[in-house]
């Protein structure tokens, strides 16, 4: 939102990514807000916040495949996996360092999406989806039947990293290392879409014959798109790995998948902060409905069973709600009460 | 229309019945202040009641209650009573770390679990911060101190209840030729995790293992599978589900005419099947690891003072739990405050410790070996009662810890 009299004299200022000084201070009070946070609060909801760093690696890749690249990916839990056991295996079988697993479990997740990418060339939208569905339970079976690198049901106990001497055993030490990573990855992803490939991803999405015309390499992009993509879905898988400090095969499933892909449809498709967004309330809200249930049951007694059944209803209902009062997304729901505090009272 | 008098006199009247409820209100909450003053021991407990596996995490959990309450009500460990609230998770691995997370902050000193998920997820997290996780998932290779020094559980392990079910159909065979033997399971860690040492023991004995099925925990039917395992001619087979799944199996197969005699793992048969299968059940085999609800041992008699209703073996199992932990708790409490270190080094003491009968055999953990016994009840269904066959009793190899 620009205000009156904001004007761009270079081009260096106009593709800036925090154009406004109030966008500056926001970020910066978020990070500061970040950084502290594991002092603020007690260590279960230390823990909440760990997995919502994961979940916005993971939703953000995720966005850049489906939001950006307009291709529909049923496969992101397994990916996950598939970044989880390759730093599982590095780090314990092979006895290389977490500094190297987590890479390694991004770069072989990339390769594992490329390949799985390939029926991009023939298919679109929803034939696609189930296309990507075939890559979740073939992973899925490949987790659990390969012993030999994976464990096979037993799963495989991951260390946490550590530099030097130094462990980061403790959730908090775990919590500013994820950090750190969730920023550089989440800059990474905005600076993608500020380019000539994420212009390229927008046109593929838009008017993919039109793209095609104008001399965008259809394929190359797409397998681009889905290596990026997985790419970031197996370090957000890795990193999950290690805080939970052990991997099965149990947690990568088809679930885990239409979380992200909820995650990014209630966030907003096609920006990045939607993704956080997204990614932020689908952790959250179990989370909130699970206090809510636990309340209610000490309140009334022997409402323990339809509680619990309550609250799967409940999160199901504001899933549908969403998506009928704002499907958007999140993101664009902030932009229009940004724009009517901005505006007031003359919003037309 | 009230004079002003009157509304004056109502004034003060309110004024003194609010005097009195404050003082009152005060009152209740020093006197609570002084109950919860008085030491408690907190209990982590995490169960399932509504979840896939919630048909029998429901009654096992009642069990884990059911003592701790009879407990509190003796008097607790020494005065001190035990603090454990039910935590349903759902089989919500998510769920089960966040609760986890909470039962650290709030610095429980045991956490009495529920499945092969949240067990697993939270193998790691037990082992560093020391809190003893006793779990009603029996996978074998939670039994290795080595791997997972925090963990116990108090029946025998699948992979060994398996072994004994084999011994025991071996030993029933008379006829020359090797006997045939098909593993159904599901393709979930539960199910696979004691079919690598049992194909092992199979070949070991003699059989000939014709191949695997899988029929998932949430089946409503098997046809096919069992069709497969009737087109073998397998004479036994292995079933390696939840009573839900394990009804179906049966049911499926009585419809289907085979002869195959059915072994089931823990979980997968109990006093429910009757109802569930209909008569299908009839001759199969469970390889149970407690007593049954009104058995003449001396251990059920309290149970039966406690729980008037009959319960399921699981119930038992959950009771046996609690007892072990009860007992741990007050040999920590001896040796002086009562922490996570202390209740494991306490578990870790247990020589042949008596459970009233409820349990196939006496409970040792040591240092090196997490296996409480290597004994099983194998009980057979007939005529829609259980029926216990053999204590089956299986020697403590070390090649078979962890396996």
């Amino acid at each position: 939102m620009h205000f009156c009299g904001d004007f761009r004299t270079t081009y260096e200022k106009d593709i800036e990514i925090l154009q406004t000084p109030t966008v500056r201070l926001g970020v910066a009070a978020c990070l500061a807000f970040l950084v502290v946070f594991p002092y603020l609060v007690k260590g279960e909801y230390l823990w909440v916040g760990l997995q919502i760093l994961i979940a916005v690696i993971g939703a953000v890749g995720l966005n850049i495949l489906t939001g950006y690249t307009g291709m529909i990916s049923l496969g992101q839990g397994a990916f996950f996996g598939v970044g989880a056991y390759t730093t599982a295996y590095m780090t314990t079988k092979l006895g290389l360092s977490f500094w190297v697993g987590v890479p390694a479990a991004g770069l072989v997740t990339a390769a594992a999406g490329m390949v799985f990418g390939i029926p991009s060339l023939r298919l679109k939208g929803l034939y696609l989806a189930i296309a990507t569905l075939a890559s979740q339970f073939i992973l899925e079976w490949v987790f659990l039947r390969w012993e030999p690198v994976t464990g096979g049901s037993f799963g495989i106990v991951v260390p946490r990293p550590s530099i030097g001497g130094y462990v980061f055993e403790s959730d908090r030490s775990f919590y500013y290392l994820v950090l750190a990573i969730t920023v550089v990855m989440v800059l990474f992803a905005v600076n993608i879409v500020r380019t000539r490939t994420g212009r390229a991803f927008m046109a593929i999405r838009d008017h993919y014959i039109s793209a095609e015309i104008m001399g965008i390499n259809l394929f190359r992009y797409r397998i681009l798109s889905f290596g990026i993509s997985s790419f970031y879905a197996g370090v957000a898988g890795a990193l999950l790995g290690h805080s939970l400090k052990f991997v099965t095969s149990e947690q990568f499933n088809i679930e885990l998948s239409v979380a992200y892909l909820a995650m990014i449809i209630i966030g907003g498709l096609g920006s990045i902060l939607g993704a956080i967004y997204g990614a932020i309330f689908m952790i959250l809200l179990p989370k909130v409905l699970t206090v809510l249930t636990t309340k209610l049951t000490m309140l009334i007694p022997g409402a323990a069973g339809l509680a619990i059944a309550m609250e799967q209803g409940v999160f199901g209902l504001i899933i549908i709600f969403f998506l009928i009062f704002e499907p958007d997304g999140l993101a664009h729901r902030w932009k229009m009460i940004k724009a009517y505090w901005k505006l007031y009272p003359f919003s037309y | 229309m009230a004079t002003n008098i009157e509304i004056r006199e109502g004034i003060e009247k309110m004024k003194k019945t609010m005097k009195i409820a404050a003082m009152v209100a005060g009152l209740a909450m020093v006197l609570s202040g002084v109950a919860f003053s008085a030491e408690t021991i907190k209990v982590g407990h995490l169960a399932d009641l509504t979840g896939p596996t919630g048909d029998v995490g429901k009654p096992y959990a009642e069990g884990v209650q059911a003592y701790k309450r009879y407990i509190n009500s003796q008097g607790g460990i020494n005065g001190k009573t035990i603090e454990m609230h039910m935590f349903d998770y759902a089989y919500d691995k998510n769920k089960a770390v966040n609760q986890y997370k909470k039962f650290k902050e709030d610095k429980v000193v045991a956490i009495e679990g529920w499945g092969t998920g949240d067990t697993e997820a939270l193998a790691g997290f037990v082992t560093a911060d020391k809190i003893p996780y006793i779990s009603a998932s029996y996978s074998a290779h939670l039994t290795n101190p080595a791997k997972t020094p925090y963990n116990f559980f108090c029946a025998a392990d699948y992979t060994t209840a398996l072994r004994a079910g084999l011994l025991y159909l071996k030993e029933g065979w008379k006829e020359k030729r090797a006997p045939k033997i098909v593993f159904i399971y599901p393709n979930h860690p539960y199910g696979i995790a004691p079919i690598k040492g049992g194909k092992e023991y199979a070949k070991e004995l003699g059989f000939e293992v014709l191949g695997d099925e899988d029929v998932s925990l949430k089946a409503i039917e098997a046809n096919s599978q069992l069709l497969s395992v009737k087109n073998k001619g397998a004479d036994f087979a292995w079933i390696g589900g939840t009573s839900n799944s394990t009804a179906v199996i049966l049911k499926d197969a009585k419809k289907l005419g085979l002869k195959t005699k059915f072994f089931s793992n823990i979980w997968g048969i109990d006093e429910s099947t009757a109802k569930l299968a209909g008569g299908a059940e009839e001759g199969a085999l469970v390889m149970a690891g407690s007593a049954l609800y009104g058995d003449k041992v001396p251990g059920m008699a309290l149970l039966m003072s406690v729980e008037k209703t009959p319960q399921v073996t699981h119930y038992i199992r959950g009771w046996v739990s609690m007892m072990v932990l009860v007992e741990a708790l007050k040999r920590a409490d001896k040796k002086g405050p009562i922490t996570g270190e202390s209740v494991h080094a306490a578990l870790e003491t247990f020589k042949d410790f008596d459970t009233g009968g409820l349990t196939p055999a006496k409970i040792t953990f040591t240092g090196a070996d997490h296996r409480p016994f290597t004994s099983v009840n194998i009980m057979e269904y007939q005529e829609g009662k259980l029926v216990l066959k053999k204590s089956m009793k299986l020697p403590r190899k070390a090649e078979w810890l962890g396996l």
